[in-house]
């Protein structure tokens, strides 16, 4: 197994004046996977995001126990901006997350407070807007872009610092199906590409069934399942509860497997699936 | 019942984003507004609620020509949940909030706090009636929304990509509210969605829009059958209308899904 980046120890935490919100969490994410977090709402999803960069408990405060290591370092010896350099998180309310007029100062503005000299800024900031698809629009105002552009306007400034670890929260709840299909193309050419760890809070597994490595599902703060998405997924299916959490396709996966006694393929997609079940099928008389 | 007679539209200065629409939603109706982005759904559901006026044609409501109609006597017919919760937040709790319209009905605050709480309740935000609304989380802040416009008991409903950003459970949980809302109170509910699943389950009728044009209006199970090529639209044919177009097997749920396969099977043996 690669190194973990992530690795959460005993690790338990309550907001001030909240109740313990995750509990007893122990996970590690590996270097270069793909991991999905999901699970239902209010289970601790968008807590754990924060604490892998910090910011839980440092700017939040309440009460924390166990221990978080990020890329080697205890969270706790660090400040959040000097992890901020080597981690990067899109949070859901990402319109929360845009601070400037123009879409190019939006890019530098992280880079400018690090201390970049302005010709890296500058090149830094032509090279993440062409990544996201919006080359040449520095000089565009956040309200000549769409909800769409300005997600992915986010997405350029988090890449500009170079991050090793993507953390996105939910990155396509406000988007319609096609934009949310771009945008997870655009995130998997991205880790592609620069051979990232890229971790994802999703709740619609359907849609980042074709790229997944790994998966955790969390529920009333605690991990459920984890490990390949394969195995986390089985595991999660023994939940009755929480089936309905699993893409469709897997869902009937593990039905069908359960019914007939038979090993289905991992379903990437639905083609895959059309031409297994097709095959075993065979208007009925296979399977 | 709303109704439009070759509606055009276009905003100021704009293209012409929709084209001649003419459909008719009848009392007690529960119908899906489908369409890819851009198609023209909200634009039209906004004719609907005369927060935009056509360039031509007519929009009635209860058979009156909604640009004669006062908004205070629309409100009570039509309610509105928008597509961005924040554009509809007014008050400092999630009791005013939803309290809003009633207070400008002068309703008595004996009645207001009875519906407060029932839509509350409805939409699982009764213990959070005291919190400070733009502090909920996404999903929560849409349930307000919907609690909102539910409170004032209008007679239609229109609910823009509700269930964007809620989980499964809490999506089946309100889906399950509106079909009992319309099942016992008759309310007519226009839900615009991009959730194919949730129109496939919960609709009966579906009136599907492409780049401005009314392409398709019938039943859901027709639109969903697998011989339609959707795609066109700009629209994807859920998981299970595709697996089970293969299959001939028409089901809702995965579940049901395997059972009728298990059936199949078990015939042919």
């Amino acid at each position: 197994m690669s190194n973990p980046v992530i690795k959460f120890t005993d690790f338990y935490y309550g907001y001030i004046n909240s109740d313990v919100i995750l509990k007893d969490i122990n996970f590690a994410i590996k270097q270069d996977s793909f991991t999905v977090i999901a699970g239902p709402s209010g289970a601790g999803k968008t807590t754990m995001c924060k604490a892998m960069v910090g910011i839980v408990p440092s700017y939040y405060g309440g009460r924390y126990a166990g221990n978080v290591e990020v890329l080697g370092e205890n969270i706790k010896e660090k400040k959040v901006s000097d992890l901020a350099m080597r981690v990067g998180i899109m949070l859901d309310d990402y319109e929360s997350q845009l601070v400037s007029l123009t879409a190019g100062e939006e890019v530098a503005f992280s880079l400018l407070n690090h201390g970049f000299a302005p010709s890296e800024v500058e090149d830094r900031t032509k090279k993440a807007l062409a990544d996201v698809g919006l080359p040449g629009r520095e000089n565009y105002q956040l309200d000549e872009l769409s909800g769409g552009q300005r997600q992915r306007l986010l997405l350029a400034s988090v890449l500009a610092i170079h991050p090793e670890i993507l953390i996105l929260d939910e990155p396509v709840s406000a988007l319609d199906p096609d934009g949310a299909k771009s945008l997870y193309e655009l995130i998997y050419k991205i880790y592609k590409q620069h051979n990232m760890t890229v971790v994802v809070v999703e709740h619609d597994l359907n849609s980042v069934l074709q790229y997944a490595t790994d998966l955790i599902i969390l529920d009333k703060g605690t991990i459920v399942a984890q490990g390949p998405f394969a195995q986390a997924a089985k595991i999660t299916y023994g939940y009755p509860a929480l089936r309905e959490n699993l893409p469709e396709l897997w869902q009937i996966k593990f039905d069908l497997e359960k019914r007939f006694g038979i090993a289905l393929g991992e379903w990437r997609n639905e083609a895959a699936a059309l031409a297994e079940l097709a095959e075993k099928f065979k208007g009925g008389q296979g399977l | 019942m709303i109704e439009t007679q070759a509606v055009n539209f276009a905003y100021r200065r704009g293209e012409p984003v929709i084209f001649d629409i003419s459909c008719t939603i009848k009392d007690g109706e529960f119908v899906a507004l489908l369409g890819h982005n851009g198609s023209g759904k909200t634009t039209l559901s906004r004719l609907f609620m005369a927060l935009d006026h056509p360039r031509s044609g007519r929009v009635l409501v209860d058979g009156n020509d909604i640009a004669k109609l006062e908004p205070a006597d629309l409100a009570d017919r039509v309610g509105y949940v928008f597509q961005n919760p924040d554009l509809q937040i007014l008050e400092d709790t999630v009791f005013d909030e939803v309290a809003y319209g009633l207070r400008c009905k002068k309703m008595t605050e004996e009645i207001i706090k009875k519906q407060v709480k029932d839509a509350l309740s409805a939409m699982g935000l009764e213990d959070l009636a005291d919190a400070y609304p733009r502090a909920l989380s996404f999903g929560q802040k849409r349930r307000l929304g919907v609690a909102a416009a539910l409170a004032l008991q209008p007679r239609t409903l229109i609910l823009d990509e509700i269930t964007n950003g809620q989980d499964e459970q809490e999506k089946e949980d309100m889906m399950d509210y509106l079909l009992k809302l319309n099942k016992e109170k008759q309310i007519t509910i226009i839900l615009i969605t991009h959730d194919m699943n949730i129109a496939r389950k919960f609709t009966k009728r579906v009136l599907v829009l492409n780049d401005g044009n009314l392409v398709f209006d019938g039943e859901t199970a027709a639109l969903f059958d697998g011989s339609k090529d959707i795609e066109q639209w700009g629209l994807k044919q859920p998981v299970l209308s595709q697996l089970g177009a293969k299959l001939g097997i028409t089901a809702l749920t995965p579940e049901e899904f395997c059972q009728k396969v298990s059936l199949k099977v078990g015939e042919k043996q």
